[in-house]
């Protein structure tokens, strides 16, 4: 029990420390996003959020994970509200603070059991148009099992983009998960390209697996 | 007759100037990629005054142009942009128009 509260009150606290993440929750004012990603072959997902205000904004989306290590699997389907409780414009970079919380129902793979679920989470980014970073957690929770999935991200650009122009970035990413989904650190190398609404990022982990997402707002 | 000359001539130019003064340029802090573009282009075009918008990352720069006889008073545009998340910290109305922006963004240095 306490293990658990302690599990909790430490993801949470990490939601609110300055980590970060690639694509936003929040694009901006009236806008749409819609993602989908591909973890190399440990988590997909798939996400809608809709956002009245650039300070906050709502959806739902859907998480599969697989381990690697054995038989475990886990069905998330949830709703989410996500905040921009601070954002730092400088005169030639940004950096945000998001969180988010939601609740959902979770299909557990080896109990053939639906679980009530619930999630938290947050992120920090600081980037030019030159020099991206990024951290971000991901915690999901229901009585069968305890998930947290950390991402940092390195980017660098090859050249400053301008604004109707294709963006390139080289991203090194690093994962961790717990809760037996994979053992150790999991590194991939990305090439993201985005232009104007639709964003591409694909590359190989250090297993050579698949690690890709796709994003577009509107 | 040299000071009616002068006359003619303002009277003459005016309207000249004032069509080219329905350009709004304002310098932006927190332009980093074409995402922050999409946001502000996509509330500035809500506005009824508002003719094109233009958005230079490399310059800091959001341009308006105006409809004919219309304006977008100051306080209206940070508010836009405080809306769509990025600050501004100076807005001055110009002569030059949109595509005289677009192409000097567009002349790399």
């Amino acid at each position: 029990m306490w293990k658990s509260c302690g599990r909790k009150a430490c993801a949470l606290a990490l939601a609110a420390l300055p980590l970060a993440a690639a694509a936003k929750p929040i694009a901006f004012a009236h806008g749409t996003t819609v993602m989908a990603e591909y973890g190399a072959g440990t988590m997909t997902e798939v996400q809608a959020f809709y956002a009245p205000s650039y300070r906050y904004s709502f959806g739902g989306g859907h998480l599969a994970l697989d381990s690697e290590i054995d038989d475990r699997s886990r069905d998330i389907t949830y709703l989410r509200f996500n905040v921009l409780p601070k954002r730092w414009n400088l005169p030639t970079a940004q950096a945000n603070v998001f969180a988010w919380g939601g609740v959902g129902r979770a299909h557990v793979g080896e109990t053939g059991e639906d679980e009530f679920a619930w999630n938290a989470g947050g992120q920090f980014d600081y980037e030019t148009r030159r020099v991206y970073a990024s951290l971000r957690t991901d915690l999901h929770e229901s009585s069968a099992f305890s998930h947290r999935i950390d991402t940092l991200q390195l980017g660098f650009a090859p050249y400053a983009h301008e604004t109707n122009e294709l963006a390139v970035w080289f991203v090194v990413q690093a994962r961790e998960f717990t809760g037996g989904l994979y053992d150790g650190t999991e590194v991939a190398a990305l090439l993201r390209l985005f232009k104007r609404n639709a964003w591409i990022e694909a590359g190989l982990t250090q297993d050579g697996k698949l690690q890709a997402m796709v994003m577009f707002n509107f | 007759m040299k000071h009616l000359k002068i006359l003619l001539l303002m009277a003459g130019l005016a309207p000249a100037v004032a069509a080219h003064a329905a350009t709004i340029e304002m310098t932006v802090n927190g332009l980093v990629c074409g995402f922050c573009a999409q946001g502000i282009e996509k509330t500035l075009r809500r506005n009824a005054a508002t003719e094109d918008v233009f958005v230079s990352l490399e310059h800091r720069l959001v341009a308006v142009a105006t409809k004919p006889d219309a304006d977008i008073p100051d306080e209206t545009l940070r508010e836009a942009l405080r809306d769509s998340g990025y600050d501004v910290t100076a807005i001055e109305r110009t002569g030059r128009s949109l595509a005289e922006i677009r192409a000097g963004a567009a002349a790399k240095p």
